[in-house]
């Protein structure tokens, strides 16, 4: 179990994390989700010690990182998948992890055929390796331990498909043996089919963290897309029974169920042509809880200063 | 039957054993020769130690009056010893820095200080392994250049000296290591390494050295080489100034860096 409380991290002025709180229980996979600069990355180097925290602290089954002796017996650590040297192969890589944890070396063997790295692949130099091959060495050098805890940083960061499958298949599986997993991602969809838990960061804040049911219920607000033969019919018709109707592509969003939409249609005779739930979904919930935290204000590109230099007002 | 393993909130450390500092020494030696750079690094060193002997052997054939000494081999073939291999105790420390394994290591063990206690551990075995085949190099070339020089092969290393090869060979070794330390850089270390150790000596210090009397006075103060020169000469006496000079250098280019540059490596973020 992880228990961040009250993590706090500063650079100069600039607060990168900012009063974090949350907890990764066992047997649940912990989603980690905001966007580029959020604080995801800081929050874990402070977890495994690589960086001191400001304030705050964070424990895993109950002891501090720096107090667990032979630490990759117990937590299983990826950070970054680059970091390693680049001119070891595969296979000294995970020796050297190996022998440090002090495992024998037929786990190296073990690891290399869990994350399908040929033996010819597991000898080549790291800087030979693909984005993906250095992605699965970086898992396997997280599982030699064995560990009970996983803290992966982006871990589906440049995977196939079939890669984001098995990983997926692979915490599933972790997390189901009883194990906690904490991972990472800027990207919703590839979280959710493998979180238990989510926890949304913006700007180094928790915006919100829950479970997938109780997130999408902060979503409390039901509206409908709907389109009609006769459109101008159809916002009078609705309109007539109290709904808002605004304009949204080819039809409009109205603040109803698709039920009372339907219902409305039905008595006012309009034949509808489509008729969907315009419900946000996580997706919308994520982007729109981090979204004075995104950089992207308004798609396209900035347009130029319209003056020259020294038009100032 | 239940689907889920009992939850565990709390790990159970209690049988976990720490890792072995002999464990973090082993692994530190492997990783500062598993690499290509550290292999050309030891061929080349090994192929300088051939070649500084057949010159010498070749010197001998040539010349009848010459005559070379235990004492000469070992100062002979020490020098391609602290050529290139100086790099190994640098890199060991910025290699964790400009290839980014610290997030690994100091992962797997977050006591640091450990690490870099098994990383000089590791650069002083190097250190002393080198000398044990320099000097087992020098004595089968001690007695093949008696044999063509058809001169007694003169056996005349003494413990001491051999004590102060070692101990000066150490002190550049740990210069290396404190700079890479402090630093954080391989080329960055490199460089002032070998400015420091090489350049300044021989280019600098041994011209100023030559023309100006207050030279003779300060060098030794501020220099490795000149400091330690008459510890590893037996027929000089090592004076209390003497002592007081290695002092002040050592405390100027290997103390300050170990301290300063261990400050830095326990305290900076591996990125
Ligand atoms: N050493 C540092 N000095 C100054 N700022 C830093 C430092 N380390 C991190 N930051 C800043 O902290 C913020 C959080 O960075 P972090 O790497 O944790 O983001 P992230 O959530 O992992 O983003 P991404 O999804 O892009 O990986 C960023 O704005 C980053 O620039
Ligand atoms: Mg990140």
């Amino acid at each position: 179990m992880i228990e961040v409380s009250g993590l706090t991290r500063t650079y100069g002025g600039f607060t990168a994390v900012d009063d974090v709180s949350f907890t990764c229980e066992p047997g649940r996979v912990t989603g980690f989700l905001g966007p580029n600069g959020a604080g995801k990355t800081t929050t874990m180097r402070i977890m495994v010690g690589l960086t001191p925290p400001s304030s705050g602290r964070v424990t895993i089954g109950g002891h501090l990182y720096r107090d667990i002796p032979n630490p990759g017996r117990h937590v299983g650590v990826l950070l970054d998948a680059g970091a390693q040297h680049a001119g070891r192969s595969g296979r000294e890589i995970l020796t050297i992890g190996a022998r440090t944890m002090g495992l024998p070396d037929s786990r190296v063997d073990e690891m290399l055929a869990m994350v399908s790295l040929s033996d010819e692949e597991a000898s080549r130099r790291l800087r030979n390796y693909s984005l993906g091959m250095k992605q699965r060495l970086g898992i396997a050098h997280a599982l030699l331990g064995d560990p009970e805890v996983l803290i992966l940083d982006e871990p589906a960061n440049g995977l196939d498909p079939a890669g984001i499958r098995w990983m997926r298949d692979l915490l599933k599986g972790y997390a189901h043996r009883g194990g906690t997993v904490l991972l990472s991602s800027h990207l919703l969809n590839e979280v959710e089919l493998v979180a238990d838990e989510l926890i949304l960061i913006g700007r180094g804040k928790i915006v919100a963290q829950g479970d997938k049911k109780s997130l999408g219920a902060l979503d409390a607000q039901v509206s409908s897309l709907v389109t009609a033969l006769d459109p101008a019919a159809l916002v009078r018709g609705l309109e007539a029974e109290g709904f808002q109707v605004v304009p949204e592509g080819e039809g409009f969003r109205v603040n109803a169920s698709t039920a009372d939409v339907g219902r409305a249609a039905l008595e006012h005779l309009i034949v509808l042509t489509d008729l969907r739930d315009g419900a946000a979904g996580l997706e919308d919930l994520f982007l729109e809880l981090t979204a004075d935290t995104q950089r992207e204000v308004a798609p396209g590109v900035p347009a130029a200063p319209a003056a020259p230099e020294g038009a100032h007002r | 039957m239940t689907t889920h393993a009992p939850e565990r909130r709390t790990i159970d450390i209690s049988r976990t054993e720490g890792i072995p500092f002999s464990r973090l020494v082993k692994v530190e030696w492997r990783k500062m020769l598993d690499t290509r750079g550290g292999f050309w690094l030891l061929a080349i060193t090994g192929v300088l130690l051939v070649f500084a002997v057949a010159i010498v052997l070749l010197v001998i054939g040539l010349d009848e009056d010459v005559r070379v000494s235990a004492l000469d081999w070992s100062t002979i073939l020490t020098i391609p010893l602290s050529l290139l291999l100086p790099v190994f105790a640098i890199q060991s420390v910025t290699s964790e820095w400009s290839q980014r394994t610290g997030l690994v290591t100091f992962s797997l063990e977050p006591h640091r200080i450990r690490v870099l206690l098994a990383k000089v551990s590791a650069v002083i075995l190097l250190v002393l392994a080198t000398i044990v085949v320099a000097i087992a190099l020098g004595a089968v070339a001690n007695v093949v250049g008696a044999q063509m020089g058809g001169y007694d092969a003169r056996w005349n290393l003494e413990v001491s000296t051999l004590a102060a090869t070692v101990f000066v060979q150490l002190v550049y070794f740990l210069m290396a290591f404190g700079i890479g330390m402090v630093l954080l850089s391989t080329p960055a270390a490199i460089a002032i390494f070998y400015v420091v150790a090489l350049l300044l000596p021989f280019m600098v210090y041994g011209t100023l050295y030559a023309l100006f009397d207050w030279a003779q006075d300060f060098i030794p103060w501020i220099d490795l080489q000149f400091a330690t020169a008459p510890l590893l000469d037996p027929n000089d006496s090592v004076s209390a100034t003497n002592i007081a000079q290695m002092a002040v250098a050592c405390t100027i280019w290997v103390v300050v860096p170990l301290v300063l540059g261990s400050r830095r490596v326990l305290s900076s973020e591996p990125k």
